[in-house]
């Protein structure tokens, strides 16, 4: 049974909360930064963006690896402030938007004004500090692996969790690797106009099918980078957004489903999270997906692409290959997408960076290679938490 | 020496306890309710369904489909490193559930969603038997 949703009449938090500062790290390979002092970086550079001191900030909702205990706390105490309200979250890639929803509810509640909102990972240092360290390349700690049904069939690590997902959705709705190399591609393109951006060098079709396969039908290019990097965002009321340095980009609206049952159960690996936290996020917002100019779709793996793009209704269901292969989501097509380079080509930092460009896009403050035209909306999407919850979040520019 | 002697065996919870002492003696079980008669896994304290709290661990048919496969060509543990590439599947059983397991006994490019398949029994280290599947007929 699904008790309907009741948000009929306009949502009293539509467009009255913002984004006001955003930052990055350093992204890639950044050795002798561990995941804190990444986020550190990535905070007081959303600081400074913002004209904001620490000491404006009442709020920290945070996540890094999972085996970084009271993050925020550790965060806290690195920018020297007590807070009113402060959490680490705990649903993987979706906890990203999901810090930002939960900045807007705990300021709507009158917990506290103005909450900065981030992830930091070390994933890159972590597996090559090393030559043991090589082999782990998990952030989960060891005895929270799986410990049955699982290592004793050589079932480890993401790819090939998702990759299951990639061929269900091939054998029923006729996806190709073609198409999972589209998506691979414009990202790719993005990302050589972003300095920042890890990847450097062109991709090639050719590229894609001369690359090993990781867990066949996904390849390396299908999956996303092993970085070091962190992302953060300020969050605050519109009405104290008008008082700040930065354009404001206002929250229109957000949603989150979490497909509980299981991956391997029901539909989930074909029909994602993304379905149900979207439909909440356009009815919050008051939009369609066609009102969307620019998304930001989480991209850890090519097919999870193609999958939401679906799920959020850009295209029909079946039809996301196609959609990508027509240029769909390179900047200049009909949905320009994944605009910094994305996870697969920018830097993996578990959807914060999705945030960040987004708002980046909706500024307009890009040369013009790499700014969406016009962009007055956006879509961003956060997935994980074992490949099953779901974070949706719809911005508009707020000038 | 056995040849899968490295693989890690599986740590039994106390609700997966069952499930493994039967495959010890190459039988595979489910939970199954005794209100509503639906099967489920992984177990948990009552059926899922109908909320029912008494089950009992009954045999399968042993039958089902490949719900889908992956080709593993990465070697993510050292008892792996002679298997590469090796499938790792979703397969749906009969009775409903679906379970993580490898297809063998045919080639990894030979696989295909959908595909009916059957239960068969591997052995491990320390009498560990793990159910795999493999193409029927």
């Amino acid at each position: 049974m699904t008790i309907p949703c009741s948000i009929e009449s306009e949502p009293r938090q539509r467009d009255r909360y913002a984004i006001v500062g955003v930052g990055n790290s350093d992204l890639g390979r950044v050795p002798g930064k561990d995941s804190l002092a990444l986020l550190e970086q990535a905070m007081r550079r959303a600081l400074a963006d913002a004209g904001l001191r620490p000491s404006d900030i009442d709020g920290i909702v945070s996540r890094g690896p999972d085996d970084v205990y009271s993050h925020h706390q550790r965060m806290g105490q690195r920018l020297g402030i007590n807070a009113r309200f402060s959490t680490s979250l705990d649903n993987g890639g979706a906890s990203q938007i999901l810090g930002v929803v939960l900045a807007v509810m705990a300021i709507d509640a009158g917990l506290c004004s103005t909450v900065i909102c981030g992830y930091g990972r070390n994933s890159w240092s972590r597996t090559h500090a090393t030559r043991e360290a090589r082999v782990q390349a998990e952030l989960i700690p060891n005895e929270q692996l799986p410990r049955e049904f699982a290592p004793e069939y050589g079932y480890y690590g993401a790819v090939g969790t998702h990759a299951l997902g990639a061929r269900r959705h091939m054998h029923e709705y006729g996806t190709t690797r073609e198409h999972l190399a589209q998506v691979a591609i414009s990202f790719r393109e993005h990302a050589l106009r972003n300095p920042e951006a890890v990847m450097k060098e062109p991709l090639s079709r050719e590229d894609y099918f001369a690359a090993r396969f990781i867990a066949d039908p996904y390849g390396l290019y299908d999956c996303s980078l092993n970085s070091d990097g962190a992302g953060a965002v300020i969050v605050t009321s519109a009405e104290r957004a008008r008082d700040l340095k930065a354009p404001p980009v206002l929250i229109r609206g957000f949603g989150t489903f979490n497909n509980l049952r299981g991956w391997t159960a029901d539909r989930n690996m074909v029909e994602t999270a993304a379905k149900g936290s979207g439909q909440t996020a356009y009815r919050m917002a008051g939009f369609t997906p066609d009102e969307i100019d620019t998304a930001q779709i989480y991209d850890c793996f090519t097919g999870m692409v193609i999958a939401q793009l679906e799920d959020y209704g850009f295209c029909a269901k079946g039809e996301g290959g196609p959609f990508v292969a027509s240029g769909a989501l390179k900047l200049g097509g009909r949905l320009p997408a994944n605009t910094s380079g994305g996870q697969l080509s920018e830097a993996h930092v578990e959807g914060m960076l999705q945030i960040v460009e987004a708002a980046r896009q909706l500024r307009h403050t890009y040369p013009a290679e790499r700014q969406v035209a016009g962009a007055e909306t956006a879509l961003v999407s956060g997935h994980g938490g074992n490949t099953v919850c779901h974070s949706t979040l719809i911005l508009r520019a707020g000038r | 020496m056995n040849e899968n002697f490295d693989i890690p065996v599986p740590v039994p919870s106390s609700e997966t306890e069952p499930f493994w002492a039967a495959a010890r003696e190459a039988r595979l079980v489910l939970p199954r309710c005794d209100a509503c008669g639906g099967h489920w896994f992984p177990p948990s304290l009552a059926c899922p369904r109908c909320g029912f709290e008494r089950y009992s661990w009954v045999p399968a048919s042993g039958r089902g489909t490949v719900f889908s496969f992956v080709v593993y060509h990465r070697v993510y543990h050292r008892a792996f490193k002679e298997k590469v590439p090796y499938v790792v599947a979703v397969i749906e059983l009969e009775e409903g559930p679906r379970l993580i397991s490898n297809v063998v006994g045919i080639a990894p490019e030979k696989v295909r969603c959908d595909m009916p398949v059957s239960v068969v029994f591997e052995v491990l280290r320390d009498g560990f038997r793990i159910p795999k599947f493999t193409p029927l007929g």
